[in-house]
């Protein structure tokens, strides 16, 4: 277990400095240096002000030894401030994880919960109409852009309806909870389209196995069946399945917290793409490169903490 | 000027302009879109003659669902395809044969709404100088035509569409089979090579990628496809691992055939099926995703009609009094129908390929 | 399982109950002023987050937008004048004195002008302004740690800002104790003296600028953003703030919210007592003359999207709409008039005029379109603007006719547009510019390239605008669509053939500030001439106009200069900024001064707050039948589900 564990830390490495590699590439040849300057020094600056600005960190120096630079920044965490706000890319995170989490977290189980509840019910009822009308109505829903999703929710449930505040984030309480709700659903719906198909084919696969067959023969009820083994069975592969799933997950998160004024990472991220703020754009994208390995080693190891026939070795 | 923006300039600027020039005349479109439309026409009888297609087309016949979806997906590639088809008109310019259709429509000063009598601009509201009520779905800020512009839309999202799966299809389908079928070394470097591009949030790298390469619909597309191979190839890995496993591929061994033969003879044939449910699936992620670049701020160049567009104009145009809401519904509806139909045709792919899972 | 989902539903309704209240702002600060009357909150939004609250570092409109409450300038703008502007004193007691024939000035500070309050001063009580902190302010522009974007303009005028400044690079750090800026002459504690380099009358107005606002060197070396005690500090280069305004900030979360609270004893400025303009005498009358300021609280909601601004400003849940420079589509009507929904609300129009001018600008280093002044002149021609301004700001803007926009010494009412929209007279044109339909000698078809600054959807059309203006000529044009930084990035550097959608905002209302943009010696690197127009006359001209004072001498050298830019074309005008945004019933403007942000000049703003109470209630019921109806189809498909796994269990059993 343990050498299994050193093996996909150590294996993580070269893959973090492919990320790296690639992000610092891709960013350096669009951001010039006298772009970079300018973005950091303002438009009103001078092109001598620019021009020191470009020598005292180190941008004219050869790619290489900018790109040592940069790793070492990235290993020891020690991120360059945004270019734009001149934050701390320590601040932003500790700042934004939390409102980020508020969204993604109730939006990440509410979701595994409709799309379990949804697609158990399709599964239960395979091969009936009801079967088949939720199958279409779920590709209906992966079929609407994000942004209409947000834009018909501001527009309705919030406008028309009063049901919500349009936009808004604070902490704790009822309070939060008011601002939370509508964000969360919009992220449910978004994501339940696509999931509850993924898991409907997952459990129709299980409920073709062996057990399965050994049990009902035996008599058990088939929600009994459903409820504990096949749920139980489907459960680690759909985990592992919506891991993967995580780095898109992002792409919508951007839009709603964009959109709701939930003071986010996503939030952050979107801002920085659109000023093209390269130091957010270069550690958002190592740590978020971070976070899903370390997600995927996790799961790995819960996949084994569960499945006793699975050794990790 | 260091040497940083010399390779900027390098591969960004001067080159694309050459690539675009060449990809922008209209005989290079006109012969790449025969050459697209053949090459599936080929693709599909060659694939006809295994045993497997032929079961999984009888069982397709029978899916009306499928048919229906097949048919509304044809209409927008016959559109897309008037769009995309160029004759030259003399005097150096070109018409695309959809240009034809709609020659009578006039452009307008600016917004006017369906049906509508009157354009909206600051003064008063004009009484029908140019006769608005000719346009169906209204007009533009620019005063263009929605129900055109939404029609155009459809080449943008299949070029886009199509040029992506260009490139990601065979990128994905040959180091999923390699990856497969030789495993060890092989599989190792190709392994890693999906890990670290599935390890950078998918957004970031799409954006980075795009800035690299600037605007263009070429430029989106080859964004999308280096991004969007990963799924793929470990799909077709998977399988070729499963494959490769059973008799025939060792007996195809024994008998002393070699890989080229046996990749190209017996796995690629038996994984082709993949490939075509993903291809339909991936079209539509692809057309969703345009919207999504299109809100950041890096979609389609300058004067191109696209849907993401149009949804993200439609952003600034619901804040007006009064609201302009045709453009983003027009746009918003014609997308919808696409990837409705392409997610509802590759579903009922699946279900002929294989009948126990669908 | 059932059970759960039961409660999950339950929960649901129950947060949807608590939901309903759609008030997505904190409460306030206070409920009641300590005197026992309302506490008046304002709520704004702002599109982006500021770049820094500090004044010598920031440059951008957000961050002044920020702060501009909380540092105050010793001169400011009178709110009620606009043409032309009036500079009064703010700080300072008295106009500043002119000696030496405009080579110096000396100010003189109000006594017992104080900092707020705060723990970086001994005791906690703020100190008072004096002479030595203006000292101490240019020496911070100076300062390479700074990074001040103004160090480069002030070293051009003012004695001793170069020297300091290199003095300070040499130095690796700036020392404060030693090395002063000589230009900066501390006569007494309350005045000092500014030496200049030239004559440069204009110098004034940067005194009402943020970056001339006093702040502590207490408060700067107290706020090092480093751990003192095991207590982090915060940095007075980021995000910390003590000055002298009427507000002090309250708090500031990114990408979320920043508050504004009054800071009490402030009494450095009362509103003004003339200059009203005549629809508003009346309401105006009866503030003149009051303490200021008249708002408690301020609460800037920072929202990137226009749909969520705009449904909290339907809501009433924002008191203006706060159009900054880059979004203008928001809540603008189309008609000049408001929809019936609106205007039965109480909502009414106010005009806002920016004091910026737009052009295209041609390279006039670039060997196809710099040598050939009929080929600009007839893209000059095609032109619309009136279809410019109808389709992108409503048609409020006038075409632009001349380089100054309105309320600048110079602006010419009525005059002519040097080149109107005029498709046969550009084909004419062109044909004289060797180009006969848009083809040259060997019939080859021109080809163009205008840069054109592209991110959101809008940026799109306008850059489709001018791309068919000219193509209508015949000539193809090619757009290279690019970010801001790289927009400036090839400016700097020359490299663009027709650059479209640049233009200027007044850093100050003065002629000398717009015609500095054509002048030789501002070509880059050196400066902003990024048509690189070189006119022996007109550089002769702009050197005499630009010291004079106001009067028609000057008058006649502007229009001189006017005229050599319609002769040569290094641009064509194409659009100004100026659009209707809708007010709340509740807060009228009591003034629209553009010098200030919109909506800025927070201290003369007021606000109604029990009308608000009351309208927002009235346009906030929540509609609750959907909800029942949605409620009751969620239920009739959880009985249907238990329904068939009854069913299935029977079937099995």
């Amino acid at each position: 277990m343990f050498s299994y564990l050193v093996r996909r830390l150590l294996y993580a490495v070269p893959i973090l400095l492919g990320v790296i590699l690639l992000t610092f590439l891709l960013f350096r040849v669009v951001n010039t240096p006298e772009q970079a300057a300018i973005h950091a020094k303002g438009p009103k600056s001078t092109v001598a002000a620019r021009a020191e600005w470009i020598r005292e960190h180190g941008r004219d120096r050869p790619l290489t030894v900018q790109f040592a630079m940069h790793v070492k920044r990235m290993v020891t965490f020690d991120f360059e401030p945004s270019d734009q706000t001149k934050r701390s890319m320590g601040e932003i995170f500790l700042k934004g994880v939390g409102p980020s989490l508020c969204i993604t977290l109730p939006g990440f189980i509410a979701g595994l919960f409709a799309a379990l509840s949804l697609s158990l019910y399709q599964v239960f009822a395979r091969n009936s109409a009801a079967d088949r009308n939720l199958t279409i109505l779920c590709v209906i829903m992966m079929s609407v852009p994000t942004v209409i999703y947000i834009i018909f929710g501001q527009a309705v449930l919030a406008l028309e309806l009063s049901w919500f505040p349009v936009s808004g984030f604070q902490w704790g309480g009822l309070g939060m909870l008011r601002f939370l709700l509508l964000p969360v659903g919009i992220m449910v719906i978004i994501n339940l389209g696509y999931d509850a198909r993924m898991f409907r084919a997952v459990f129709l696969e299980e409920i073709a196995q062996d057990y399965v067959r050994t049990a009902l023969a035996k008599g058990l009820p088939v929600s009994r069946v459903l409820g504990r083994h096949v749920l139980k069975n489907g459960l680690i592969a759909l985990i592992t399945l919506t891991v993967g799933q995580l780095p898109k997950l992002i792409m919508g998160t951007l839009l709603i917290e964009s959109f709701f004024g939930i003071p986010g990472i996503g939030n952050v991220m979107v801002q920085a793409i659109q000023t093209a703020d390269e130091p957010v754009v270069l550690a958002t994208a190592y740590l978020g490169a971070l976070l899903y390995l370390a997600a995927l080693i996790l799961t790995d190891v819960l996949y084994a903490a569960a499945d006793p026939r699975i050794r990790l070795s | 000027m260091t040497h940083l923006s010399f390779i900027a300039a390098a591969s960004g600027d001067s080159s694309t302009s050459r690539l675009g020039a060449f990809f922008t005349h209209w005989l290079t479109q006109d012969a790449l879109l025969v050459v697209a439309l053949g090459g599936i026409a080929t693709m599909l009888v060659r694939a006809a003659r295994s045993e497997r297609w032929q079961r999984a087309a009888t069982r397709f016949r029978r899916d009306r669902t499928g048919i229906v979806a097949l048919c509304v997906a044809c209409l927008y590639i016959f559109i897309g395809a008037l769009e995309t088809f160029r004759v030259p008109v003399g005097g150096g310019d070109t018409r695309s044969l959809l240009d034809f259709a709609v020659a009578g429509i006039p452009d307008e000063r600016s917004y006017s709404a369906p049906f509508g009598d009157h354009v909206i601009t600051d003064t008063k509201p004009q009484p029908d100088p140019l006769k608005s009520d000719h346009h169906l779905l209204g007009t533009e800020a620019l005063g263009k035509d929605v129900f055109v512009q939404t029609l155009k839309g459809c080449r943008t999202a299949l070029i886009i569409g199509g040029f992506t799966s260009a490139i990601y299809i065979p990128l994905g389908a040959l180091f999923g089979i390699l990856a497969g079928y030789f495993r060890r070394w092989v599989d190792d470097i190709i392994q890693y090579v999906y890990g670290t591009l599935a390890s950078i949030p998918e957004i970031l790298l799409l954006i980075s990628i795009l800035f690299v390469l600037g605007p263009g619909l070429g430029s989106i597309s080859i964004a999308l496809g280096t991004t969007g191979w990963v799924g793929l190839c470990r799909l077709v890995r998977g399988e070729t691992m499963r494959q490769s496993e059973r008799q025939y591929v060792a007996a195809a061994r024994a008998l002393g055939q070699s890989h080229w033969n046996i990749i190209t003879r017996h796995l690629l044939p038996n994984v082709m099926h993949l490939v075509l449910i993903n291809f339909v699936l991936g079209f539509s992620g692809i057309v969703l995703t345009e919207a999504v670049l299109s809100y950041l701020g890096v979609g389609v160049p300058v004067g191109t009609a696209s849907w993401g567009m149009m949804i993200d104009s439609g952003r600034g145009e619901l804040s007006r009094d009064p609201v302009v809401w045709w453009n983003l519904t027009a746009a918003a509806v014609a997308l919808f129908g696409l990837v409705l139909a392409l997610n509802l045709l590759g579903d009922a792919l699946r279900r002929a390929f294989d009948p126990k899972r669908g | 399982m059932f059970r759960s989902a039961g409660t999950t539903l339950s929960l649901l309704a129950a947060a949807l109950l608590c939901g309903c209240d759609n008030n997505p702002h904190p409460a306030p600060l206070h409920q009641t002023r300590p005197d026992g009357s309302p506490w008046i909150v304002r709520y704004q939004s702002m599109r982006n987050d500021p770049r820094s609250f500090d004044p010598q570092y920031t440059y951008d409109q957000l961050s002044r937008k920020a702060i501009e409450g909380v540092y105050e300038t010793l001169l400011e703008y009178q709110p009620m004048k606009t043409d032309p502007y009036e500079l009064v004193p703010c700080i300072l007691a008295e106009m500043p004195v002119k000696e030496d024939g405009g080579l110096s000035y000396v100010f003189r500070i109000q006594p017992d002008i104080r900092y707020h309050d705060d723990p970086c001063f001994p005791g906690g009580k703020g100190r008072e302004v004096v002479a030595e902190d203006m000292q101490y302010v240019f020496q911070r522009i100076c300062d390479p740690a700074v990074e001040s974007p103004f160090e480069g303009p002030f070293e051009e005028y003012i004695e001793g800002i170069a020297e300091t400044h290199a003095a300070a690079e040499k130095a690796k750090r700036l020392d404060y104790d030693t090395m002063r800026v000589s230009g900066v002459e501390v006569l007494d504690r309350y005045r000092f003296r500014l030496r200049m380099k030239k004559v440069y009358p204009q110098i004034l107005y940067w005194f009402a600028f943020q970056p001339t606002a006093p702040v502590a060197r207490e408060a700067v070396e107290f706020y090092d953003g480093q751990i003192h005690d095991g207590v982090r500090r915060e940095d007075f280069h980021k995000f910390k703030a003590v000055g002298t305004g009427p507000y002090r900030i309250a708090s500031y979360t990114p990408r979320s919210r920043l508050v504004l609270e009054r800071v009490p004893g402030y009494r450095t400025t009362v509103f003004p007592s003339d200059g009203f303009p005549p629809e508003k005498t009346e309401w105006l009358k009866t503030l003149a003359g009051k303490p200021l300021p008249f708002i408690d609280e301020v609460q800037f909601i920072i929202q990137p999207e226009n749909i969520p601004r705009f449904v909290l400003l339907r809501q009433g849940y924002l008191d203006g709409m706060s159009v900054d420079k880059d979004s203008f589509n928001a809540m603008v009507s189309p008609v000049r008039a408001l929809s019936p929904e609106f205007t039965s609300r109480g909502m009414s129009l106010e005009k806002d005029f920016e004091i910026c001018t737009f052009w295209g600008s041609f390279n006039m280093d670039d060997p196809v379109i710099g040598k050939n002044p009929k080929l600009r002149k007839a893209i000059a021609h095609a032109f619309d603007g009136a279809r410019y301004s109808e389709i992108f700001y409503s048609g409020v803007p006038p075409v632009p006719t001349q380089l100054l926009p309105v309320g600048i010494f110079g602006y010419e009412k009525n005059r002519p547009a040097p080149f109107p929209y005029d498709v046969e007279k550009a084909k004419q044109l062109l044909a004289e510019a060797g180009y006969p339909g848009g083809r040259d000698a060997n019939g080859n078809q021109l080809e163009l390239t205008i840069t054109d600054q592209v991110s959101g959807s809008e940026e799109r059309q306008r850059a489709e605008f001018d791309q068919r203006s000219i193509e209508q000529l015949g000539i193809r044009v090619k757009v290279n669509g690019v970010t801001f930084a790289k927009m400036q990035d090839l400016e700097d550097k020359g490299d663009f053939q027709i650059m479209c959608g640049t233009g200027w905002g007044a850093d100050y209302p003065d002629p000398e500030n717009f015609f500095m943009l054509f002048y030789s010696k501002n070509v880059p690197p050196a400066g902003k001439n990024y048509a690189r127009f070189r006119n022996e006359e007109y550089d002769r001209v702009f050197e005499q106009m630009a010291i004079m004072d106001n009067g028609p001498e000057r008058m006649a050298l502007v229009r001189r200069l006017q005229k050599i830019l319609d002769d040569e074309c290094p641009i064509f005008p194409s659009f100004t900024k100026a659009f209707y945004t809708a007010v709340q019933p509740w807060a009228r403007r009591t003034h629209d001064n553009l010098m200030y942000e919109v909506e800025g000049g927070l201290k003369f703003l007021t606000t109604d707050a029990p009308m608000r109470e009351r309208l927002r209630r009235e346009w906030n019921r929540p509609l609750l039948w959907p909800a029942f109806v949605l409620g009751a189809l969620g239920l009739a498909a959880l009985l249907g589900f238990i329904r068939a796994v009854r069913r299935t269990k029977n079937q099995t059993a």
